[in-house]
């Protein structure tokens, strides 16, 4: 066969019709792409969360007094789980955004048909996913070895959204942002790190000093734990509404950013 | 006749000021296999960028066969095969290809078809399932030159495609692009190679800092600049532009 039996030409002026939409290639190739690492992507994450459920729950849980009447092996539970999903879909987006960029493949879909919003789009779908199965392999193996309960399922659904759709924007940002690999470590272990353990994932934060306590409020991951705290438990140190508001804002904050740079295509196109 | 590519008046100045490309116009006619040659930084490769939507342009006006060159109806249109190797690491040769097309709204079986068609042209079906990074120099060139064609392009655009490629490649790239400008595509085609450019193109632009200084068939450039051949016509021009510059400058 040669090159010119498989050549034809399209009618320029044809409209453009997709047989299957371009965004859902994207999508799948992004969740592809994760799931051909599961080991690396979807278990050591979760081993890793289970572990602190092990030590500090099982182990070390009964030597530590309930907190706001919830056995301690279970409060750990929410803050661990949504700590999990966010670092999922950032780190997920961060990388293949960063990759994409740096090997440049990313041309190729920026080349294409694909729509700015359908890109931004396809490109966060993996952390979403990958977020996702995350906390659902997390919740099942939390509930089973703690026998925490989800009070209030719907809150922990649009907290679980909205976390997903925060922090996948975040990764595909500071993927576009990130001039080496350096940069997202920092930002994983120096900005997000130390932001969830400080975030009350292992203490309610009226136990803290006056201070302390105040800083705590300005920690967006704070708010975050709070709302998948009172989705599991039915409680947690602020009102339902102010941290799905948070979350909302943050969400949205992110959202409008993301959207910002497929439009403009500022640092992706020069 | 439509132009398969219309480029007025087109301008690009980097953010940190560098005005790369100033006022270019440049007609490539539908069917034609067109050459652009100049030295490193001439704006080749900015000219191409912004033809397919990865550079913004600062002014001017880019069509594809009559639309918008960020149109979807144009993007469609257009095949690039760039200079570096850009392909994705995690996928495999196949998922390249099928991925490729379906960015471009092809259903899942007439990719695959397409990806299997293509593969058996550029000799690449026994590594379907293995990913770029294990592929030798050689068929990573032939995967982006078929990736390129993946969507059937109109325009297919090669940005330095034998750079740094041994002689029996460059001989077999020059093959399949033969055979596909025989099929009616029309190809733009960037080369350091003068030769390259004299043995493939009907017709040649110069283009030196950012402006297009001469431009007519191989034949038409040695008529004119009195030269034996391509390598003197690129001599010649580039320094009568150099002088023309200085004069410019005075």
């Amino acid at each position: 066969m040669s090159v010119s039996d498989v050549t034809t030409l399209p009618d320029p002026d044809a409209p453009f019709v997709e047989d299957r939409r371009g965004l859902l290639w994207l999508c799948e190739r992004e969740v592809v792409r994760f799931l051909k690492l599961w080991m690396q992507t979807l278990i050591a994450p979760v081993m890793s969360s289970l572990l602190f459920i092990v030590v500090f729950g099982l182990a070390l849980g009964d030597t530590i007094a309930d907190v706001d009447g919830v056995p301690y092996k279970q409060f750990i539970v929410p803050g661990l789980v949504v700590q999990a999903i966010l670092t999922a879909a950032y780190s997920n987006n961060s990388s293949t955004v960063f990759q994409a960029r740096s090997d440049r493949f990313i041309n190729d879909v920026l080349s294409s048909p694909l729509r700015w919003w359908e890109v931004n789009i396809g490109l966060a779908i993996g952390g979403v996913v990958r977020g996702l199965l995350t906390g659902i392999l997390l919740l099942v193996l939390g509930v089973a070895i703690t026998g925490v309960g989800v009070e209030r399922p719907l809150v922990l659904i649009v907290a679980t959204v909205l976390v997903l759709i925060a922090f996948a924007q975040l990764g595909v940002i500071a993927g576009i942002y990130a001039n080496s690999w350096d940069f997202m470590a920092f930002v994983t272990s120096l900005v997000i790190l130390p932001l969830s353990f400080l975030g009350g994932i292992f203490y309610s934060v009226d136990r803290l000093p006056g201070a302390w306590e105040v800083v705590s409020h300005v920690n967006p991951i704070f708010y975050l734990v709070q709302a998948f705290r009172i989705g599991f438990v039915g409680h947690g140190d602020v009102s339902t509404w102010l941290a799905l508001l948070v979350l909302v804002a943050l969400a949205a904050g992110l959202s409008a950013w993301c959207a910002w740079l497929f439009r403009t295509g500022h640092r992706l196109k020069p | 006749m439509r132009p398969a590519l219309s480029v007025r008046g087109f301008t690009k100045t980097y953010d940190g000021g560098f005005t790369a490309v100033d006022g270019l116009d440049l007609d490539v006619p539908d069917g034609s296999f067109f050459g652009l040659l100049g030295p490193n930084g001439a704006g080749k490769t900015t000219l191409i960028g912004a033809v397919c939507n990865l550079v913004r342009p600062t002014a001017g006006e880019i069509e594809v066969f009559g639309h918008p060159h960020d149109a979807r109806n144009a993007r469609r249109l257009v095949g690039l095969a760039e200079q570096d190797i850009n392909l994705d690491r995690f996928l495999t040769v196949s998922e390249v290809l099928i991925y490729h097309a379906g960015f471009f709204g092809m259903a899942r079986r007439r990719a695959k078809g397409r990806a299997e068609e293509l593969m058996d042209v550029f000799d690449l079906t026994s590594k379907a399932k293995v990913r770029p990074t294990a592929l030798s120099g050689g068929m990573r060139r032939r995967l982006l030159l078929a990736r390129a064609l993946m969507h059937e392009p109109r325009l297919l655009i090669l940005d330095e495609p034998t750079a740094g490629v041994d002689v029996e490649l460059r001989s077999e790239l020059w093959e399949y692009t033969r055979k596909l400008h025989a099929a009616g595509t029309t190809i733009l085609l960037t080369t350091h190679y003068l030769e390259e450019a004299e043995a493939l193109c009907e017709e040649i632009a110069l283009i030196r800092g950012g402006r297009i200084i001469a431009r007519d068939s191989a034949d038409g450039l040695r008529a004119r600049y009195g030269a034996d051949d391509i390598a003197g016509v690129y001599l010649q021009a580039m320094s009568d532009a150099a002088g023309d510059d200085r004069g410019a400058a005075r």
